[in-house]
């Protein structure tokens, strides 16, 4: 059974190189342009996910929206939040699930060495836990 | 004064008299009168009547001689000559006395005549007249003199009392007359009794009579009566009457004037006081009068003030003016005279005296120091004003100047008076035009932000024009604000405003800029690690496709691609910054303020800086010298501890830079920390290189930078600027001369401030 990290972006190219780059690290990855095509995958695959690096601006919803409705079908999946956004600040619900302020990263990235050392020890965490 | 004209005019008639009584004595006197008559008398007898003792012995010769014979009848003879010549003797005698007892009476006769004659002269010739009364009291006899000087025909008066003579007048004074008549009951002598008699004579009204009289006795000394003089002395009761009325209408002349009115001998005693004196020493002019200046004034000080300047007067005899003095009134008032001195010789006096007049000019002066009071109190409100005030006439003439106007023009108001303004101010000679204008239509014109060289530096001011209003005074008041600072401070609001937009602008577009910059840099990220010949999976592929990693390592290293690459992910990574900058550029309400220790942060800033050592950069921290100069009583500052930090380190880092840049030989930074009443000063001063003003007035402005192209965002100073005044209500300034160092002075509100 893999493990997966699952990618919400709409921008193409930053889906596409934190996919790359987080494959590079040994992780498997689903990357989406949309939480609706991600539930989708989600619901059919029967593979676990993990982790998700999830985008704030997405064409069917905001990314708050699509994390609680992902806790709830999902409660173990955890989150990090990439947004291009430099006001964003976490909703308290979402506090309430144990996010914080580390689990924001800033658009643009220059460097994914963290995000994927965050994604990795969030993934061991989760495999341990249970 | 009265009473010595009355003695004056009494005595004066009389002395005339005795002089005359005692010039005649000498003459003929009582005493003289019979010795002289005896003497001469009783040696001239003796010389024709007696024999002398020669002839004597020659007769009794004679007989003795012829005979003795002849003896009886010689002595008969001589007994008959005996005889006979005593008769003849005898006879003579009787004769001669006779004789002198005819020339004595005609002598006394003659005398007798002459003191009558004399009498009756003097009786005539004088003011008074000689009355007699019987022993009724009944007037018996009234001398010519009375009618001549009364006017009264004496049968009005003979045989009547005197008191029925004057029912008026005893009328008036009852006891006066009930007084008199006892006198003459009692036959006592009297003088100078005075009286209005109620006849009036030829003169008209009534006459007023003073009489003296003595009781006349018989040789039994039996009362007979009064006999006296009499005289009218209505001309001079008159006369005293009127000096009466005209003293009191001086006296009432003087207690009108509201000025004090005195005299005073050598002594301080008020010799007159009018009203308004014996009001000020709070008593009556009647109580003042005859007392010394000393009971009456208790405080001493000005009595001798003004008894040492009444003596000054008196020994001078000049007059002497003291413009003000001080007097306390009765009630306590402290009151300012303006007093004129005048010496004087009372009549009567031999002494001089002191008249004085004395002014209350306490109004006065008070209205007149309220008024020096308002003058100086409007000098004060207008050199109060921070604006330089000019007043000018309608010609441009200076007529007033404020302090900031002195300062201003570089001269004193005395000697600016008269001048044309435009010659004093040089740099306003421009407005008289405005001037013209302003008094013409009566409205102020103002000329905006004018340029001003003030001692080679660059100011604004505005200029204000205004017509007077007051209808005595036309002309125009120049009001001159230097509003460089308004200016100024606009300027950096202005500038504030622009960050504020930048940060605006940057928060729309970072969420579009921040995607393709992520693309850009996690693309060139995943190019080369791709390309590196020691990623596992990289070699997979290669050995799949038979392609040498190392190979084409080596060509893109020679080609320049890695570089290019660098290149690119450099420029993402600069355009990342931009972005990042300018969005702080943006109000955010949920900065973390906390307490913080200045000193921590301080040396937590400066271990940041000494790690930031950049080769590219080309400055090495650590040769700089650091100085700490900390406030010692000066410990927690409410901030955002990461902003300020970025702050401080900014400023660090532009000064070692700087410095680095210049050259400086050596090289130092004060870090400065000073608790001020509202705010904590922190200061970052360093001795490099400085700035010229040009740079100085730029120095916060966003995308401003003197840096090389491609070192600095041109955002860093503006950041700072807007962290210390927009996020934490501070200030930011900078004071700096090139070639002397500068000095970014940050003000954050002080803990009790901040937090209040």
């Amino acid at each position: 059974m893999t493990s997966w990290v699952l990618i919400v972006d709409d921008e193409e190219m930053i889906r596409e190189n934190l996919k790359a780059y987080l494959e590079d690290e040994g992780l498997g990855v689903a990357a989406f342009e949309s939480a609706t095509h991600a539930l989708g995958w989600l619901r059919d695959d029967s593979a676990t996910c993990r982790v998700c690096i999830m985008d704030m601006r997405l064409p069917d919803m905001d990314g708050n929206t699509a994390i609680r409705i992902f806790h709830q079908l999902y409660p173990e999946m955890e989150f990090l939040i990439h947004t291009g956004s430099s006001s964003y600040s976490l909703p308290e619900d979402l506090r309430a699930m144990g996010l914080d302020n580390d689990r924001i990263y800033h658009k643009p990235l220059g460097d994914m060495a963290p995000l994927a050392a965050a994604v990795r020890a969030l993934a061991i965490s989760r495999e341990i836990q249970p | 004064m009265l009473t010595s004209t009355f003695s004056r005019r009494r005595s004066s008639p009389n002395r005339p008299l005795s002089r005359q009584a005692a010039g005649r004595g000498s003459l003929s006197g009582p005493r003289w009168g019979p010795f002289l008559l005896a003497l001469p008398t009783g040696a001239n007898a003796d010389a024709g009547w007696l024999p002398t003792p020669a002839e004597f012995h020659d007769i009794v010769a004679s007989l003795v001689n012829p005979a003795w014979m002849l003896i009886p009848i010689t002595l008969l003879a001589v007994a008959t000559l005996l005889w006979s010549w005593s008769q003849r003797r005898q006879a003579a005698r009787r004769t001669r006395q006779l004789q002198r007892e005819l020339n004595e009476r005609r002598r006394v006769e003659m005398a007798l005549r002459e003191s009558e004659a004399r009498l009756r002269d003097v009786t005539e010739a004088a003011s008074d007249w000689i009355w007699e009364m019987d022993e009724n009291l009944r007037f018996t006899y009234l001398s010519e003199r009375f009618f001549a000087l009364t006017g009264i025909a004496p049968h009005y008066v003979l045989g009547r009392a005197r008191w029925e003579l004057a029912a008026t007048d005893s009328d008036a004074d009852p006891q006066k007359w009930r007084r008199h008549r006892e006198t003459l009951e009692k036959h006592l002598p009297f003088r100078d009794f005075v009286y209005q008699t109620r006849l009036s004579g030829s003169h008209g009204e009534g006459r007023y009579l003073k009489v003296s009289g003595k009781p006349i006795h018989d040789s039994q000394g039996r009362f007979m009566g009064y006999r006296g003089t009499g005289t009218d002395i209505t001309e001079q009761i008159k006369a005293e009457v009127a000096l009466y009325q005209s003293e009191l209408r001086l006296r009432r002349i003087i207690d009108l004037v509201p000025h004090m009115i005195f005299a005073k001998d050598r002594h301080g005693h008020f010799l007159l006081a009018n009203r308004a004196t014996a009001d000020a020493y709070g008593t009556t002019v009647e109580e003042l009068v005859n007392r010394s200046h000393h009971i009456i004034h208790g405080v001493d000080e000005e009595v001798e003030r003004m008894l040492a300047d009444d003596l000054d007067v008196i020994e001078s005899r000049t007059s002497k003016l003291i413009a003000e003095e001080t007097f306390t009134d009765h009630a306590g008032h402290v009151r300012t005279l303006q007093t004129m001195k005048i010496p004087f010789v009372e009549p009567g006096l031999n002494e001089t005296a002191v008249l004085g007049v004395a002014i209350d000019i306490t109004e006065q002066k008070r209205a007149k120091e309220e008024v020096a009071r308002m003058r100086l109190y409007l000098k004060n409100i207008i050199d109060s004003m921070p604006s330089v005030l000019i007043g000018v006439d309608p010609w441009g003439y200076i007529t007033v100047l404020n302090q900031p106007a002195e300062q201003a023009g570089g001269v004193s108001w005395e000697t600016a008076q008269g001048r044309f303004f435009g010659d004093v101010f040089p740099q306003l000679k421009g407005q008289f035009k405005q001037v013209r204008q302003a008094i013409r239509h009566g409205q102020p014109i103002k000329t905006p932000r004018m340029t001003l060289d003030v001692q080679g530096e660059l100011h604004y001011a505005d200029v204000m024009v205004y017509p007077l209003r007051a209808d005595s005074a036309s002309g125009a008041v120049i009001r001159i604000d230097d509003v460089t600072a308004r200016v100024r401070i606009e300027s950096m609001m202005v500038q504030t405003e622009k960050m504020l937009s930048v940060g605006g602008l940057a928060a729309g577009m970072a969420h579009e800029i921040n995607n393709p910059l992520g693309a850009i840099l996690q693309g060139s990220q995943n190019i080369l690690r791709r390309i590196a010949p020691d990623l596992s999976q990289n070699r997979a592929v290669a050995d799949a496709l038979g392609l040498d990693l190392n190979q084409l390592n080596r060509y893109l290293q020679e080609r320049g691609i890695l570089r290019f690459l660098e290149g690119i992910r450099e420029a993402g990574a600069r355009a990342a910054k931009i972005v990042a900058d300018m969005l702080s550029f943006s109000r955010r309400s949920e900065a973390r303020f906390v307490p913080v220790d200045l000193q921590d942060l301080l040396e937590t800033v400066l271990r940041l800086a000494a790690s930031d050592y950049d080769l590219k950069k080309k400055y090495d921290f650590k040769r700089i010298a650091i100085r700490r100069d900390y406030d010692p009583t000066l410990r927690l500052v409410y901030c955002d501890k990461t902003e300020i930090e970025q702050v401080i380190l900014n400023l660090l880092k532009n000064a070692a830079q700087a410095m680095a840049e210049e050259g400086t030989p050596a090289p130092a930074i004060t870090l400065r920390t000073l608790r001020e009443p509202d705010y904590v000063l922190i200061e970052v001063i360093d001795n490099g290189p400085g700035m010229d003003d040009k740079t100085l007035k730029r120095v916060f402005e966003p995308f401003f930078t003197t840096k090389e192209v491609g070192v600095g965002t041109g955002l860093g100073l503006s950041v700072s600027y807007f962290i210390v005044t927009e996020q934490h209500n501070g200030r930011l300034s900078v004071t700096s001369r090139p070639g002397q160092g500068t000095r970014f002075s940050i003000r954050l509100p002080s803990l009790r401030k901040a937090l209040s």
